[in-house]
């Protein structure tokens, strides 16, 4: 029988810090044995341990196309990221996954679709856009919208700046406030995703904090995006990942092995999950 | 069915214990619980409902799920017997099977393998359950509500009536009809001992107050979810998380890591929704932060959601919350006035 509950161990390849205040770093680690590697999908996440400080649960920003890394991105809040944010390269850690639900890629073929993102939580985002880019003949016109609070708390700056010079997808950022010398978008999310003239017959997934999935949700909806066509990852406090410590519940549904991916559809039934 | 005289009983464990760990209901002081027993004379056959519940043979209050240093990870080494548990009432073997949905496989997901528990597993899937009628059930006893009963059997392996001067022995599962078969020493029970049994099991629903028809329960838990029922309901908690402590179904748990430098363990250890740092994530933001909401989170889970899931409702009866709950919130009251609401 498969023990879940047992890490298995990583090495520390890269880290980039993501933001001038050294909130956000992202993390690339690589496998010490070949056959920890495993296959999963954009969306799904992995509990991340430092051992003898504990774990936490993160979304893998790697797509699966690129091989033989793992990708984290790690906001500093609390007891283990704090200590996540300590690692040096080429430190061990332990990783439990793949765990969770995935976007539905397999739906998305031959579709246009729409990604929107809020801050850090960029993570899933990514690795759904550089899997759909690294397949780009599978799907149709990819538009993203991506907002942050200030022009620093972008994370993948590099890679941005790459994805604005590609003619194969659209890309609106915005920031929360004017900012002297930013020449793109300015406002919410929300607001922003109304102004940008989408195709609501596209596939759209939304990831962010709270309370901007919350904001964006009734948008699509009044832009005409159907409800099933709708998809957002959920966050809840998470310990073993796999539905059996009763944390992550949303009614019925554990956000841990039922999500984190739910379609809005799914999510109108479940009265506290927003 | 066969039996054997009470006053072969210590020889009867003293012959388990060659091939089990044997666990059973023991006083220790004024408590009662479920522990691993040296010889018959330990066991307290005469309490009901053990006041800590028997699922932590199975799933320990604290429990090391591996033991690192700079060598790797080492899972703690089981003791190599199964586990026989003598003493169970009808209301904690039914609980076994409810957890054993949780730990031993996980609704909806495609691989299923990785969603099995190994701790539980390992524990669970070779032990012996004895489950024993109750002759008097207690005034907090409903087991009745969800079809159990003191002479039911669900979830046992062999099912143990106790008469004046009898244990009488029935299987009820595969694994009991193979233990029973190499039992040489037992008795045939006579038909005139079984035609008491009727009788014994009709003086002990007796003593059960009167079955309360729950078929409602899990439809109108659905429709009240916004309703002030739930600021009544709620108002006398105080979110001691006794309720989950003792319950034989509470599930949740923690996990936290002891160590210092390269050496240390992971550990898990029960926890309770009716915590608030429960659910209370980093960022400050808590979806269940008032009293209200982790009071119907519990309820909910046992009534509603878990019936969504697999069918069952996630209580058996057994009326441990309703003992320790020191504010006297009664969940048959509850069960009630969501029922006529
Ligand atoms: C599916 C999922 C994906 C996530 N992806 C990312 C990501 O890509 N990048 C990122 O920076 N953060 C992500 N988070 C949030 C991240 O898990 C928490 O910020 C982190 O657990 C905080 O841990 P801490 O020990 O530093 O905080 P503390 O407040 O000290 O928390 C102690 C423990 O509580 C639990 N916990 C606390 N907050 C959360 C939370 N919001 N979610 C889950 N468990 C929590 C963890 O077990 C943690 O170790 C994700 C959360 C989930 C559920
Ligand atoms: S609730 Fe039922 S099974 Fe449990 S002790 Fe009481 S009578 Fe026995
Ligand atoms: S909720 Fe109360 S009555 Fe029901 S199984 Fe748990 S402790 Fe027993
Ligand atoms: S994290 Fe334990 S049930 Fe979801």
């Amino acid at each position: 029988m498969k023990n879940t509950y047992i890490p298995f161990q990583m090495k520390v390849k890269k880290i980039y810090t993501e933001s001038p205040d050294r909130t956000l770093k992202t993390f690339d680690l690589s496998y010490l044995n070949k056959e920890d590697k495993f296959d999963f999908l954009p969306g799904q996440f992995c509990e991340f341990s430092i051992l003898g400080k504990g774990e936490s649960p993160f979304g893998i920003a790697s797509s699966p196309t690129e091989e033989d890394i793992l990708k984290f991105t790690v906001n500093r809040t609390g007891s283990v990221t704090n200590e996540i944010h300590y690692l040096q390269e080429d430190d061990i850690v332990g990783i439990r996954g793949p765990l969770g639900n995935w976007y539905p890629v397999e739906k998305f073929k031959g579709q246009d679709v729409v990604i929107i993102g809020g801050g850090f939580a960029f993570t899933t985002l990514r690795s759904l856009l550089i899997y759909m880019l690294d397949n780009r003949d599978d799907y149709g016109k990819i538009t993203v919208i991506y907002g942050a609070r200030n022009p620093d708390l972008f994370i993948y700056k590099d890679e941005i700046k790459e994805w604005e010079k590609r003619d194969d997808l659209t890309l609106h950022l915005t920031i929360d406030n004017p900012v002297k010398g930013w020449d793109k978008l300015t406002g919410f999310v929300p607001t922003v995703t109304k102004e940008v003239s989408l195709d609501p017959t596209s596939w759209c997934v939304v990831c962010g904090p709270p309370i901007m999935i919350k904001y964006t949700l009734p948008v699509l909806t009044e832009l005409g995006f159907p409800d099933e066509k709708i998809y957002t990852s959920l966050e809840r406090r998470m310990k073993c990942g796999i539905g059996k410590c009763g944390r992550c519940n949303i009614g019925s549904k554990y956000v841990c092995i039922d999500g984190p991916v739910f379609s809005y559809e799914e999510i109108k039934k479940i009265p506290e999950a927003l | 069915m066969i039996k054997i005289k009470k006053s072969d009983f210590s020889t009867f464990i003293t012959n388990l214990q060659k091939n089990y760990s044997v666990f059973a209901p023991v006083t220790d002081g004024k408590a009662t619980a479920f522990k691993k027993i040296k010889s018959a004379e330990d066991i307290n056959n005469k309490v009901l409902n053990t006041k800590r519940s028997p699922k932590e043979i199975f799933f320990p209050q604290s429990e090391v799920l591996f033991q690192y240093t700079e060598e790797g990870i080492k899972v703690p080494k089981r003791e190599e017997k199964p586990f026989a548990i003598w003493g169970m009432r009808n209301c904690d073997t039914k609980s076994l099977l409810l957890l054993d949905k949780v730990f031993g496989e996980a609704h909806q997901m495609p691989k299923k393998d990785m969603y099995k528990d190994p701790y539980w597993k390992e524990k669970y899937d070779n032990c012996l359950v004895f489950n024993l009628a109750c002759n008097k059930p207690l005034s907090t006893c409903f087991c009745n509500w969800f079809d159990g009963g003191p002479f039911n059997n669900t979830g046992s392996d062999i099912f143990v009536i106790e008469n004046d001067e009898n244990y009488i022995f029935e299987a009820v599962s595969d694994k009991g009809k193979k233990f029973l078969k190499e039992f040489k020493t037992a008795e045939q029970v006579s038909d005139k001992e079984i035609k008491k049994i009727e009788k014994l099991k009709e003086t002990a629903e007796s003593y059960l107050a009167e079955k309360e028809d729950i078929s409602s329960l899990f439809s109108k838990t659905k429709e009240i979810w916004d309703e002030t029922i739930w600021d009544e309901i709620a108002a006398k908690c105080i979110n001691c998380g006794a309720c989950a402590f003792v319950c034989p179904t509470c599930h949740c748990f923690d996990v936290s890591d002891e160590g210092k430098g390269k050496k240390g363990k992971r550990i898990r250890l029960w926890d309770s929704c009716m915590f608030a740092i429960f659910t209370k994530e980093a960022s400050g933001h808590n979806p269940r932060s008032q009293s209200l909401q982790r009071v119907r989170q519990r309820v909910m889970h046992k009534y509603n959601y878990f019936m969504d899931n697999y069918d069952e409702h996630l209580c058996t009866g057994c009326g441990r919350c309703v003992v320790v709950c020191p504010v006297n919130l009664d969940i048959r009251e509850v069960i009630k006035k969501i029922i006529r609401y």
